[in-house]
């Protein structure tokens, strides 16, 4: 079976320097993991690499076994509409309904003008879908709420109901609990682990509470100046690689991401 | 600070600004006080007598209030469709390469959007009564004409203003539509463009009540506005109508204050 993601020695650069380094990664069907390091060591060039939002400056990116640079725009746009993206700033539209934004999450998926519509006058199918996605996410009583009346952790399950509301193959979330506070952080974690679980999607989570990762993921990467240092399983990885990735460099070089 | 005091002293000195031209002459005083008297005992009647077949005084004031406040809205209308959709073409959010009406039309887009600019600038320059006086020279006393003469102006703000606030906007929602494959117009349509509508909302209702005034001023050039039977009553010497009309006049602008504040209050939650 086809991988759902795989990175060959893809990398990224920008004109301050590189992000990430020649990069081998495979990513199984269904499987969860978490990306872990400090900030800057390439995490969001990463997850950017795997749904084809950012194109590698060497190396090839791989998604269900078809390499995405041999896509044109609207092969690539239909790739996309299936894999839902989890971002830490929400990127919610904050004066619309919380269904109004849960809907938005098909507009890949559909025409202009029918994806428009879908979100501005909602069909009751679709509100209906919206609804059993956010009692899902424990906010369905919210529906009808303006979103910006919302908490940052509610908020966070509406751009979650988003995600779902794709269907997707896969769910890619960059560092999606950074801006919550840690119990609900992890009550947020366990529960997209949960629905991956559930719905047998591949999960892959950015995230910069190391012990977070070690609890709820059975896989980490962790990354540290855009080079990989470790791919295991939290009990395969030494206390000391741990350390090591956390560890404060004296301030030469610039680290970038 | 002190180069603007001395400019000010100098522009004085050359508009003659002395002080004696401030005093007033005896009739004048006399005359100013039975105007200030006006203000204590403002008119509910006709002053002078009402002749048959005239309407009853308030009803005639609360109809100038309305034909005023529809002469404001169907200028503010008029403004609103001309200023989005400049506005957008305007602002630089549009044009981005990888996004919204960038694509096909990159080659369209300087020229179009340099050119959309100096069109705003140029509605903007020429105040709204000066567009109402030339309309009026072009075309005689023209409710629409007047109402144009508002929009022209008010529109090219509002365009400028709207194009300043898309660019401001956050971009992280478009952004998110864009990467689960949204066509850009999409994106840019439920991802940009509500996040500045609030601002845009909030901004066109000030203009609307500046539009409010600038319509009952229009009343001076023989629109049947509130300014119109306010400067027959002054001509008149009927001061205590005068100050009914400006009463009239502020009684409109403070309760679209109070619905003005509601209304931000509604939008930014």
């Amino acid at each position: 079976m086809d991988a759902a993601f795989e990175l060959r020695a893809a990398s990224v650069s920008y004109d301050a320097g590189r992000a990430l380094e020649p990069t081998d990664l495979v990513i199984r069907p269904g499987e969860a993991l978490a990306v872990v390091g400090p900030s800057g060591s390439g995490k969001t060039s990463l997850l950017r690499l795997l749904n084809g939002v950012l194109a590698p400056s060497e190396g090839q990116v791989f998604v269900g076994g078809q390499d995405l640079s041999n896509l044109d725009r609207s092969g690539l746009r239909d790739l996309q509409a299936h894999i839902g993206f989890v971002h830490q700033d929400h990127a919610l539209v904050p004066i619309l309904r919380a269904g109004q934004n849960v809907i938005a999450g098909t507009l890949g998926q559909r025409g202009f003008l029918s994806g428009v519509r879908s979100v501005f006058w909602p069909r009751s199918e679709d509100l209906q879908r919206a609804h059993a996605l956010l009692e899902r996410v424990g906010i369905g009583d919210k529906l009808f709420q303006r979103t910006d009346t919302l908490s940052g952790g509610q908020q966070q399950r509406v751009a979650i109901a988003r995600a779902l509301f794709q269907e997707p193959n896969a769910i890619l979330a960059d560092e999606p609990v950074a801006s919550v506070d840690p119990a609900r952080g992890r009550a947020l974690l366990q529960l997209m682990s949960a629905l991956a679980e559930e719905r047998r999607l591949t999960l892959v989570a950015s995230l910069h509470d190391l012990e977070l990762a070690r609890e709820l993921f059975p896989r980490l990467v962790g990354l540290r100046q855009g080079r990989v240092v470790f791919d295991a399983a939290p009990v395969d990885v030494s206390e000391e690689a741990f350390a090591d990735l956390y560890r404060l460099e004296g301030l030469r070089g610039g680290a970038v991401g | 600070m002190l180069l603007v005091a001395l400019l000010g002293g100098v522009a004085a000195l050359a508009l003659g600004l002395t002080p004696e031209g401030l005093w007033p002459t005896d009739g004048g005083l006399r005359l100013t006080g039975r105007f200030l008297l006006g203000a204590v005992q403002p008119a509910l009647d006709y002053q002078g007598g009402a002749r048959p077949g005239w309407d009853p005084f308030w009803f005639k004031v609360l109809t100038a209030l309305g034909r005023t406040l529809a002469f404001a809205l169907a200028a503010m209308s008029l403004s609103l469709l001309i200023g989005v959709p400049l506005g957008v073409i305007a602002s630089d959010v549009w044009w981005r390469p990888e996004a919204f009406g960038g694509g096909r039309l990159r080659r369209l887009a300087r020229p179009l959007q340099v050119a959309v600019r100096v069109w705003i600038a140029g509605m903007r320059s020429v105040h709204e009564l000066l567009w109402a006086v030339l309309f009026l020279a072009a075309m005689g006393l023209n409710t629409l004409s007047a109402v144009i003469a508002i929009a022209i102006p008010y529109g090219g703000t509002l365009a400028k203003v709207f194009s300043e606030m898309l660019d401001e906007a956050p971009r992280n929602t478009a952004d998110a539509y864009r990467g689960i494959g949204a066509p850009a117009l999409a994106s840019f349509l439920i991802g940009l463009f509500p996040r500045a509508l609030p601002d845009l909302g909030a901004y066109a209702f000030y203009r609307f009540e500046c539009a409010v005034r600038a319509s009952a001023v229009l009343g001076f050039f023989g629109y049947e506005t509130l300014g119109y039977h306010l400067e027959l009553a002054f001509k008149d010497a009927h001061f205590r109508e005068v100050w009914t009309y400006v009463y009239a006049m502020v009684g409109i602008v403070l309760l679209l204050e109070v619905w003005s504040a509601a209304v931000r209050r509604r939008m930014v939650a």
